[in-house]
């Protein structure tokens, strides 16, 4: 059917990478380059009584010593413009930036900033999001604390609390989580470089946010502005706003000195500066009746936003979209807030929202079967949602194949759910019990009502039939070089090998918003589909003219053009050089923009995404009842994908976002106390080893969607979102004892209560 | 603060430098010998981002000075590719989509090579207890230990 | 920022001489501590002069038989002690302790002098060389001492090293007949961990009773210690007549008396009482197959 999407054809990119050819932000250098460092702040709520640069400025090789008053523009923000690019009078967290320097080197750079002298005064500050509510702004400018506040609406719960046999509530909590991309942040700006202002290179997750981050900083037209993508050492949503932070000191560095400017983070700095997964506090309110029919939920969840709003405002509406589960209930009344505090500020991180919900409403799922003394399977069998359902913000769903109950039928046969359910709900005996749990999900596809979401990306076919293209979207280390340039291959019936994937550059490609909200494949995939529809088409009406034929409906497959009776014409290659010689357009721009969606921020109703990707994951754990240690023994992974453009890739999306949601549910947690943090590296910070890979079994579901390229959706988030909830609950089976907190570590699995050890301050 | 002259030989070459005595053999071949295919992710020896091969021996090349390396053969991933023949182990990552983003890559291929030239043969544990020290965050190891398994068996049916 | 000078010792005569005549020397071998405290500039590092490299004494990394102990060389790698056909033979749970140090690169390159000599409170070799009474050799210029290694340890990463020493090798006593042992720890993952507790356990068996008992947790008190009033309440004992988990009961108080209550009592209470009941049902079985 196909002959290069939907088959595992090799990474692009992998060659540079096997080799060490390929070069990382931290890796690049330039003639006459300086090394530009930060130095942060002391406390993490105080404000600035004088900072006196003067003996840094005089060390020899020390080339520029800056602090805000020398910035042109000093609040950046995608959403809200509130994060200082260097503190000015108020510091509001631990890794905010006072002052800064550029020298000959990194030493000389680390001696300027012991030089520095600042003076703080401290400020009592805010450190819970609770307390946060009810305090007087943080924020000068702003009324009040709080970032946002999202309400969904359906039905009337009142009533449907009224009607219902069974009615429990619960709490839950998260906790701070970082990236831990392998490759701390790093960009060079070049000052006046081919017709730039200044030029960035680095690790950029969304090279238009960084633009925009670095032009505004700079004062200076958008167009002035080149920011180039490097290969990146992994970002999970991590490489925005820090990055365009840093985009804008090193840019304004290189523009004092003129000389190129490179930072790079240690592994220190970025967590203390990174921004984190917010840490939520939620309030779940479930009634059912007797045989197990959801009739109400009424939920409250509160995001620690900390420092700055950053995508704050859109990580809670993501959650308050989907913060039911995916489960048809009549009546819903949600409420997501976030908070300014002074901790660390949070941000976008694989999920967006959704990990923090999900670990919520599937446990609640589990207690409120547990009330009702029916199994985890009937409760949800009972109450998903279908096609031609209704979800929670009255969306229905009728224009996609509604998969919750494929996807959880392959997952629980492959890992042999039912059976192992039986087993583990006997009596078990010993200091080693198990349990298997399952956690299920919808999730709306790319940015939905967010913002706008379009994407392009240019194909220009060259005089010997090679391609390039180069797109708004940028590759993080997921694939999406190869993604599109399968896609294209696919469209324009050529191998892969004739197709080059230029890096993400805002003075070429267009700008195609922000490679998030696992869009990519989706709406930047219909964009690579287009530009080489167009360029098909221009070919076609060339060469229908050229050798007369009465249609220019050609079929382009195997590096050839056939006529539509299937006769071979010409090879793509001769074709696309006569064409060049003919004066033919042979560059071309596709460009999509999502289906209309529609969202009512105040009656909390809508349709908020176009489409849907479903997926549910059952983890089997081994629990230690003597020392807490548990074991995650096997995880079976089923996701819907519409398609699988790179069926191993795809895997490779799988396994990495079931690790990476085993890190959350079991180990991972950024400790803060009174804003400061305790684990700044990986020797506190821990993320899961080799050792620690349950069997993983992955299960590609395809049930093409109608707006997807060839039937694709979504895979990065969604593999990430349902782990850290179905080990939960499987550990709940185990130990008998459900905990309504995370990570479940060796205490709280042990005691059924977190230990705080208070440190952190330095 | 003197500085210390040492001669190591990296991937075939000799090289004789004069290194401060704070300098880390990372820094050495990232920034004297510009052989940047060896990474710095955390810099304390956690992450294996940095790991290069030592007299035979994996080890992390941000926890040894240059100057303890005096006389010492490493190779790094730089070394591998032979005459433009790549090693069977590049060939299996690529092969087996062992490669996301690629930061952790080459410290895994130095930590599956030094496995391999001890233990032809290993085990999918003794592979997992090679590569335990070098953290990736997007592959969830799968495809990589795949992928080693996949070069042991093209090595042994060379 | 730590500065210093760099002097690489080409033997260990020439090391010896450099501690003897200069003042403020940190001696470095596998850095994988040492190199991680000058980075996070920490206190333990602080205020030395000279960075002596040690890692090149060839003549200090050896694993031997003896008559009546095993001589581990103070440079002898956590790798040599997990591949040492020696050390498996006689000292299993060295063996064991050292594959749950660190990753296979810092078991390359950290020693056994630096294990013991940088007395972290979770230092894995600690209790299992407490258990096994290992005593440890200081060289200096002019002579040698020996000293039982809980002697050495005097306090969270201290030691009673003088500044002009250098630990030369380790020796533990073989174990005669009836010995058994058994090594236990708690991490937050599965590879790479800080110990969250350890403990190591010695103890004879002669007709089924128990006989000179060792037993020694680590991250459980400020530095790894014998736990006499737990090893008195088997000595002597049948081991029918031992329940395993009265006697980790009975370790837990004992940790709580040294160390008072803190913030992680209430976890490692519960957590090291299974790591001695577990050690001491594992020995006992294995007693029991071994009839």
């Amino acid at each position: 059917m196909f002959s290069t999407v939907n088959k595992p054809a090799e990474r692009v990119d992998a060659y540079e990478k096997v080799t060490g050819r390929a070069k990382y932000g931290a890796d690049l250098q330039f003639a006459g380059m300086l090394y530009g460092k930060v130095l942060r702040a002391k406390h993490p709520s105080a404000r600035i009584k004088s900072i006196n640069v003067e003996k840094a400025r005089a060390i020899p090789g020390v080339w520029a010593v800056m602090t805000a008053q020398d910035v042109f523009c000093n609040e950046i923000g995608v959403i809200i413009q509130d994060q200082q690019v260097l503190a000015k009078e108020r510091i509001y967290y631990i890794g905010d930036g006072v002052a800064m320097v550029a020298a000959e080197s990194l030493e000389i750079a680390a001696k300027a900033l012991e030089a520095i002298e600042v003076e703080y005064e401290e400020i009592e500050g805010i450190f819970d999001p609770i307390v946060s509510k009810e305090s007087d702004p943080i924020h000068p400018e702003r009324a009040s604390n709080e970032v946002v506040h999202h309400k969904l609406r359906k039905g009337n719960v009142d009533e449907g609390f009224a009607g219902s046999d069974v009615i429990i509530e619960r709490e839950y909590e998260t906790q701070f989580v970082e990236h831990s991309y392998i490759e701390p942040e790093a960009v060079v700006a070049v000052p006046h470089e081919n017709g730039s202002l200044v030029t960035i290179y680095g690790s950029v997750q969304n090279v238009f946010a960084t633009r925009d981050a670095v032009a505004r900083c700079l004062k200076a037209d958008l167009s002035k502005v080149r920011v180039v993508q490097n290969h990146i050492g992994g970002s999970f949503g991590g490489k925005d706003e820090v990055v365009s932070a840093m985009a804008c000191r090193a840019a304004l560095l290189a523009l004092k000195t003129d000389r190129p400017v490179k930072m790079v983070n240690t592994r220190e700095e970025s967590i203390l500066e990174s921004y984190k997964r917010h840490p939520y506090k939620m309030k779940y309110k479930v009634g059912a009746t007797k045989d197990g029919k959801l009739m109400a939920m009424e939920i409250e969840a509160i995001a620690d936003g900390g420092a700055y709003a950053c995508q704050t405002p859109f990580v809670t509406w993501r959650s308050v979209v989907q913060a039911t589960g995916p489960y048809e209930v009549p009546n819903v009344k949600t409420d997501t807030y976030g908070y300014y505090t002074n901790n660390v500020y949070t941000g976008a991180m694989r999920g967006y929202g959704s990990p923090q919900v999900i670990f919520a409403n599937e446990s609640l799922m589990d207690e409120m079967a547990q009330e009702l003394g029916i199994t985890p399977l009937e409760i949800r069998l009972k109450n998903i949602l279908k096609n031609g359902s209704m979800t929670a913000s009255g969306q229905k769903l009728d224009r996609h194949e509604v998969s919750l109950a494929e996807v959880m039928k392959k997952a629980a046969e492959a890992i042999g759910y039912e059976e192992k359910y039986r087993e583990y709900s006997k009596p078990q005996r010993g200091d080693k019990r198990r349990g298997i749990g399952m956690a299920i999900s919808f999730r709306g596809c790319s940015l939905g009502a967010e913002a706008v979401d379009g994407a392009g990306t240019v194909l220009s076919i060259q005089k010997d039939g090679s391609v390039y293209l180069y797109s708004g979207l940028a590759e993080n280390g997921q694939g999406l070089k190869t993604a599109f340039c399968q896609i294209a291959a696919e469209e324009l019936g050529i191998e892969m090998k004739h197709i080059t994937f230029l890096e993400a550059n805002t003075l070429i490609s267009p700008d195609s918003g922000s490679t998030v909200a696992s869009r990519s494949t989706l709406v930047g995939g219909n964009s690579v589909m287009r530009a080489a529809e167009n360029a098909k088409r221009a070919l076609s009406r060339f060469l229908a003219e050229e050798f007369g034929l009465p249609s220019s409906d050609l079929v382009f497959k195997e590096n050839w053009i056939y006529t539509p009776d299937g006769k071979k014409l010409i090879s793509f290659a001769e074709a696309a050089n006569k064409a060049f010689w003919a004066g033919v357009q042979l560059s071309h721009v596709g460009w999509y923009v999502a289906p209309s969606i529609h969202w009512d921020e105040e009656e909390g109703r809508g349709n908020p995404y176009f489409t849907y990707v479903y997926g549910c994951q059952i983890a089997e754990v081994e629990v230690d009842m003597g020392t807490g240690e548990v074991t995650v023994l096997n995880m079976a992974a089923a996701h819907d994908v519409g398609r699988a453009i790179n069926p191993e890739m795809l895997k490779g999306q799988i396994y990495g976002g079931v690790m990476m949601g085993l890190g959350y549910g079991i180990m991972e947690e950024v400790e803060t106390d009174e804003g400061y943090i305790a684990n700044t590296n990986f020797d506190e910070y821990i993320i899961p080893t080799s050792k620690d890979m349950p069997n993983i079994i992955p299960i590609i579901v395809e049930n093409p969607d109608p707006d997807g390229p060839f039937g694709a959706k979504s895979i990065g988030e969604p593999t990430l979102e349902l782990g850290a909830a179905a080990i939960a609950n499987a550990i709940a089976q185990a130990t008998g004892r459900r905990i309504r907190s995370l990570p479940l570590n060796l205490e709280r699995v042990l005691l059924g209560h977190p230990l705080r050890k208070g440190r952190g301050k330095k | 603060m003197s500085n210390i002259e040492v001669t190591i030989t990296v991937n075939g070459t000799k090289h004789r430098l004069m290194v401060g005595p704070k300098e880390r053999l990372l820094d050495t071949l990232r920034e004297r010998l510009h052989l940047t295919g060896t990474k710095e992710g955390c810099g304390v020896g956690e992450c294996g981002a940095c790991t290069v091969i030592l007299d035979g021996e994996a080890v992390h090349s941000c926890l040894i000075l240059t100057a303890q390396a005096d006389g010492s053969e490493v190779i790094t991933v730089e070394g591998l590719e032979k005459e433009g023949q790549l090693h069977p182990l590049q060939e299996a990552f690529i092969k087996h989509h062992a490669v996301q983003c690629g930061f952790c890559t080459p410290g895994m291929l130095m930590s599956a090579k030094a496995l391999i030239d001890k233990n032809p043969n290993p085990t999918r544990e003794e592979i997992k207890t090679a590569i335990e020290g070098n953290l990736c965050r997007c592959t969830g190891y799968e495809q990589i230990i795949e992928a080693i398994e996949s070069a042991t068996r093209a090595l042994e049916s060379r | 920022m730590i500065d210093y000078e760099f002097f690489k010792a080409p033997s260990l005569k020439e090391a010896l001489e450099f501690l003897g005549s200069h003042e403020g020397v940190k001696a470095i071998a596998g850095g994988t501590d040492l190199l991680v405290d000058i980075r996070k500039e920490n206190a333990r590092a602080k205020g030395f002069k000279y960075l002596l490299d040690i890692s090149g004494l060839k003549e200090l990394k050896f694993i031997e038989e003896r008559n009546d102990c095993v001589a581990i060389g103070a440079l002898s790698t956590h790798t040599m002690l997990v591949e040492s056909p020696v050390i498996n033979k006689h000292f299993p749970l060295l063996a064991s302790a050292a594959k749950t140090i660190g990753s296979t690169q810092i078991r390359n390159r950290g020693t056994v002098g630096g294990n013991i000599n940088n007395a972290s409170p979770a230092a894995d070799l600690l209790p299992p060389l407490i258990a096994l009474k290992a005593h440890v050799k200081l060289r200096t210029l002019n002579g040698e001492r020996k000293l039982p290694l809980d002697e050495f340890l005097a306090g969270p990463y201290r030691t009673n090293r003088q500044s002009d020493e250098i630990m030369t090798e380790v020796c533990v006593p073989l174990l005669g007949e009836g010995y058994f042992t058994n090594f236990q720890k708690i991490g937050r993952r599965k590879a790479m961990n800080i110990a969250r507790l350890n403990l190591a356990v010695v103890l004879g068996i002669k007709d089924d009773t128990v006989f000179d008992p060792r037993i020694v947790p680590g991250a459980a008190t400020a530095y790894p210690i014998r736990f006499g009033k737990t090893e008195e309440a088997i000595s002597g004992k049948r081991i029918g007549d031992i329940d395993p988990a009265e006697i980790g009961e009975r370790a837990s108080e004992e940790m709580i008396s040294a160390t008072g209550v803190r913030w992680s009592t209430p976890y490692k209470r519960i957590a090291l009482a299974s790591l001695v009941k577990r050690a001491l049902e594992t020995i006992f079985r294995e007693a029991k197959a071994n009839e």
